[in-house]
């Protein structure tokens, strides 16, 4: 049935037609006859994983989708209309690559969608791809200058791995090697932190900002935070005499202003907001007003480079959330996986007593046990109870005021540089991205 | 002339994908702003009503009211959708005779003018089909749906508009009609029995705005225009025949205009700026003080026609203006009202001159702050014109409060709708349907044949009960024992006499007035008495008695009504004496001044019809 030529004219079915018309491409038109009385011509549509049984998606012809249950009493008929696909982009995928000398930014892709594009017809959503259909779609992007697209991956940001940072991080430097300006990295916003915090302990002598940025509302609508965040993002990357890595997403819930968080500072700290992402423990590094980039005193400046990648790591490593009730079976047979662990634990750094054994067992082993605090703002402080100086005595890090997802990428960087347990543990806490603040301001703000 | 009508009425039952109230506030927490993206079709075809609004990069500011939530904010995804309003939707559907669709499913319509923080207003379809019935004729249903209102529109501002989240969100009903409708009288009173449809749900917001009407209007020969959002159901029958009037208007312009051979030439506008220098007076005096510039735009045969035919309102030269102010300009001159407006003969004279057109023919003039808006202001000017000579445009046009309508932007082209994808499919299955049959609110129709059986009240006092919404309250008075034709009478005239006098007043409860009643009925005061006593209560007086009281009705009933009227009789002995039985006329307005609203008048004219009768028989009887 599906392609074959069909004539104008009905064709009347008179047996069950569900299975036919279950299996009818995206796009063809028909007029049903429900068998109740009533009958509807539309286009068929995209099936989602919700419909009933023996539900027929029809698009009418003002526009709105409707489910028709097929009963084995519906007739329908076949109108004359060429099936209609959801159309790929003819334009040129690639265009002259900025000349040398110009004042260009590099953005790299990782996939999800950076923006959409709706068929109307089908209601089909399709990702917009390619240098060149990107640029098509977002225009104001090279308002201040060129803006070279690099894809990179083309995933969801929870289907990234470890060594996935160190991808990235090879393009960052080979970018910044080729003469960019600055770095832009479009990443799902679900584990945009994690690689922030990666990034940021990865890359050395930077000669100029690495921005990450994401989009919390999707890019299939117009209200989408996407291209106001990448814009944003792209003026920083091109003007901001920054040498870190930064997180660039919405300040408030204006399309307007911007903050520029630290990239191991910064937390993803609501499911749905524009501005669900917060410097923790430390202040934002500045902010973009009305298109003006604005640095505060803590934003580490560029250095004179080269960018180079401080490379191996080792994934060996775990983070555990505690909780009342955590058996310590599970944890120790986590620790046994390991070469790295990182506690998220109670208030100043806590962990139930009966976890001590396994702990002292896994230290023993050479195993580097770390403690943060899942409290995600102040420090954890091993000396205020007795529970803190017996983790010490088991051989637990105190990790300060570094967030329990920082010091995760922080330990799998460290495994990857140093062999013993000691060795570990010092390069945990030593200083290496701005990521500890000795002063937390008794006012909060920046 | 045919047109449809489409329906919005607002729901009772909360949000449609969130859970917040739906109730307007005054209380604006904070603020926000946002850009909209206009996305743009497969096709890259741009919708002319999109993109006049979308080109213009506008920022939009949102006030958070308390009882908005992120939802509204577009900064969560939608709830599911609300299961009370679909089942409102359903009932509607049902009292409508339409059929319900299977699944259900949501839509997202691209809407750019920032009036929803997503950037489209989520819609679904839930009924196709029905009809309505009014003076036995069949008016056919094309579509029942359910969408979620705008945000509601405070202001605007050269770059962008300002809107308040709190009516983004209330649920929706939407009904559309097919252009069955033939008059304006009958467009009323469709709007009215779809609106009685919905009020017998139960679960419709009630008060001015809760219900709008879009109307679409097409007159033989014409095209289509919509009126949009007509807020007063009473009004749109004014809405329908002047703009019925209007086409009409613009059809024969048209006839005359070609008869002419009259033409706009592409081009043919020029700056003029410098002969209006010296103007001192009307609106081409900025000329001298700013750097403004006047174009002036020739339309040739036009002579006459741009001001009102005789006996009629509508003018071209107004639908003219309505262009450049599309474009942010005050309006137009032309030439059909020159010279005056400061400009002199003299001026118009060398006018004429400068653009080589003669008396068949006529000129606008459009001053702009700078050259581009008025030159943006003279194209769109210069194709409303060409358009006259075809008749009708299609257009959007908005209800003024005076039942003109005024240009307010392209007709839209079809929905740009793709699929709510946050919000899963609801199956509608038959044995919910075969459900909320079984407790189908009473149809309208039925109603009022039963209640002119049931109470033998005439059909012109139902449908009055109908306007009014009162038809419910009318039920309510009658159980709890008051008559009927009493009930009637209060709700149709009396109460809204008095609201009519005192228009911030709030509505009378149904308990007030049953204790209105009440005491009227057990002779706290005589029935005449209820617009008075209606009226202090409006005016503001906190009980039925002190009501009473105001209404200078307070001495309670007259104790000795036959002293009264004997008294009255007897000081006018010699009128009675002169007219006999005919005296009962004048005196019954002396009584009645003393004992108005605390005696009935039968009563007072039974009273006086004996007291005469016994003066009459005393004087006739000689003294022994």
């Amino acid at each position: 049935m599906v392609g074959r030529q069909v004539p104008s004219m009905a064709e009347e079915k008179t047996s069950d037609p569900w299975p036919e018309l279950r299996d009818l491409p995206m796009g063809r038109r028909v007029e049903l006859q429900d068998g109740r009385g009533q009958s509807y011509v539309g286009t068929v549509v995209s099936r989602h994983g919700f419909l009933g049984e023996r539900i027929l998606q029809l698009k009418l012809s003002n526009g709105y989708n409707v489910g028709i249950r097929v009963d084995p009493g519906a007739t329908f008929r076949l109108l004359p209309d060429s099936p209609r696909q959801v159309r790929e982009e003819p334009g040129p995928q690639r265009r002259e690559p900025p000349s040398l000398g110009a004042s260009w930014v590099a953005l790299l892709t990782t996939g999800g969608t950076i923006a959409s594009r709706v068929d109307y017809e089908t209601g089909g959503v399709r990702p917009v791809k390619g240098e060149a259909e990107i640029l098509a779609f977002y225009p104001e992007l090279e308002r201040g200058g060129p803006v070279r697209i690099i894809p990179v991956f083309d995933r969801l940001s929870e289907d990234l791995r470890p060594a996935d940072w160190v991808t990235l991080g090879e393009h960052v430097v080979g970018a910044f090697r080729e003469g960019a300006t600055g770095v832009v990295i479009a990443h799902g916003t679900d584990t945009l932190g994690f690689t922030a915090a990666a990034l940021s302990f990865l890359l050395v002598d930077l000669p100029g900002p690495v921005v990450l940025v994401g989009a919390q509302r999707s890019p299939d609508r117009p209200s989408s935070d996407g291209p106001s965040n990448l814009q944003a993002a792209v003026l920083v990357a091109r003007e901001a005499r920054l040498g870190e890595v930064v997180v660039v997403m919405h300040e408030g819930p204006s399309d307007t202003q911007f903050a520029i968080h630290r990239g191991t500072w910064v937390r993803k700290m609501h499911s749905s907001r524009r501005d669900a992402f917060e410097s923790r423990n430390g202040p934002e590094l500045g902010e973009v007003d009305a298109d003006r980039v604005t640095l505060g005193p803590l934003a580490r400046p560029a250095t004179a480079g080269p960018a180079h990648l401080d490379g191996p790591i080792d994934d060996r490593a775990a983070l555990l959330w505690f909780y009342p009730g955590l058996s310590p079976v599970h944890a120790r047979a986590i620790s046994l996986d390991v070469r790295g662990l990182v506690i998220a634990g109670t208030g100043l750094g806590h962990i139930a007593s009966s976890h001590l054994e396994w702990i002292r067992e896994a230290t023993a082993r050479g195993v580097t046990v770390a403690m943060t605090t899942q409290c995600l703002g102040g420090r954890a402080d091993p000396f205020v109870y007795a529970t803190g100086r017996d983790l010490v005595s088991a051989g637990v890090v105190y990790l300060d005021d570094l967030l329990p997802e920082t010091a995760y990428t922080k330990m799998v960087w460290a495994l990857g540089h140093a062999t013993t347990r000691e060795a570990v543990a010092e390069l945990l806490q030593t200083p290496r991205a701005g990521e500890f603040l000795e002063r937390h301001a008794g006012v909060r703000g920046r | 002339m045919k047109a449809g009508l489409e329906i919005h009425q607002q729901l009772a039952t909360g949000k449609l994908f969130c859970a917040c109230p739906a109730e307007l506030s005054e209380d604006v927490a904070v603020s926000f702003g946002r850009r909209l993206r206009a996305a743009e079709g497969e096709d890259r075809a741009v919708d002319a009503a999109a993109s006049l609004q979308a080109a213009r990069g506008l920022l939009y500011r949102y006030e958070v009211v308390p009882s908005s939530c992120l939802v509204e904010m577009d900064d969560e995804p939608p709830h599911p959708l609300n299961a009370d309003a679909l089942e409102t939707a359903l009932l509607v559907a049902l009292l409508l005779e339409a059929r319900p669709v299977d699944e259900v499913e949501v839509m997202r319509k691209i809407v750019v003018d920032g009036s929803t923080t997503s950037g489209f207003q989520r819609t679904a379809l839930v009924a196709t089909g029905g009809h309505i019935d009014v003076r036995g004729r069949t008016h056919r249903i094309e579509t029942v749906c359910l969408e979620e209102d705008a945000a509601r529109r405070i202001g605007e501002s050269p770059d962008g508009v300002t809107y308040r989240l709190d009516r983004l969100g209330i649920s929706l009903i939407e009904i559309a009609t097919a252009p069955d409708i033939t008059s304006g009288v009958e467009a009323r009173e469709v709007a009215e029995e779809i609106g009685a449809l919905l009020r017998a749900t139960g679960r419709v917001r009630r008060g001015i705005g809760t219900i709008r009407e879009d109307v679409n209007v097409s007159t033989e020969g014409g095209r289509r225009t919509e009126i949009k959002g007509v807020q007063e159901l009473r009004k749109i029958q004014e809405y329908v025949e002047r703009e019925v009037g209007r086409q009409r208007v613009l059809l024969s312009l048209r006839d005359e205009l070609l008869r002419r051979g009259a033409s706009v030439p592409s081009g043919s506008q020029r700056e003029m700026t410098d002969l209006f220098r010296e103007v001192r007076s009307g609106p081409l005096s900025e000329v001298r003080r700013s750097g403004a510039v006047v174009l002036v735009l020739p339309l040739l045969g036009f002579a006459g026609l741009l001001k009102s035919p005789p006996g009629t309102e509508e003018r071209l030269g107004r639908e003219l203006a309505a262009q450049a102010r599309a474009v942010g300009l005050g309006g137009i001159l032309h030439s059909d009202e020159l010279p005056g407006h400061g400009v002199s003969e003299a001026v118009v004279r060398k006018l004429r001159q400068a653009l080589g057109v003669g008396d068949a023919d006529a000129f606008v003039l459009v001053v702009g702050p700078s050259r581009e808006p008025a030159e943006a202001a003279v194209e769109r000017v210069a194709a409303r014109a060409r358009a006259a000579l075809e008749g009708v445009p299609e257009e959007t046009r908005d209800p003024l409060p005076d039942g003109s309508t005024r240009y307010s932007r392209p007709l839209p082209g079809r929905d740009r709708m793709y699929p709510e994808t946050d919000v899963p499919p609801i199956p509608v299955s038959g044995e919910r349907l075969d459900m909320l049959r079984r407790d189908l609110p009473e149809h309208p129709s039925a109603r009022r044949e039963r209640i002119i059986r049931q109470y033998t009240l005439p059909l012109e006092v139902v449908r009055q009960l109908e306007g009014l919404e009162d038809v419910e309250e009318f039920e309510a008075l009658v159980q709890r024992g008051h008559a009927p034709g009493a009930v009637a009478r209060l709700l149709t005239q009396d109460a809204p006499a008095a609201m009519a006098q005192t228009p911030e007043a709030r509505p009378f409860s149904l308990d007030i007035l049953d204790m209105v009643l009440a005491a009227a009925e057990s002779g706290k005061f005589a029935k005449e008495g209820i617009p008075a006593v209606l009226g202090a209560l409006a005016a503001g007086a906190t009980s039925v008695e002190a009501a009473i009281g105001r209404a200078g009705l307070s001495s309670g009933p007259v104790e000795d009504l036959d002293a009264v009227v004997d008294r009255i009789v007897r000081a006018n002995a010699k009128l009675v004496h002169e007219r006999g039985e005919a005296a009962l006329s004048p005196l019954m307005g002396d009584v009645m001044r003393e004992v108005r609203g605390r005696r009935d008048g039968k009563e007072v004219a039974d009273s006086l019809r004996r007291s005469i009768a016994r003066l009459r028989a005393e004087t006739a009887t000689p003294p022994p």
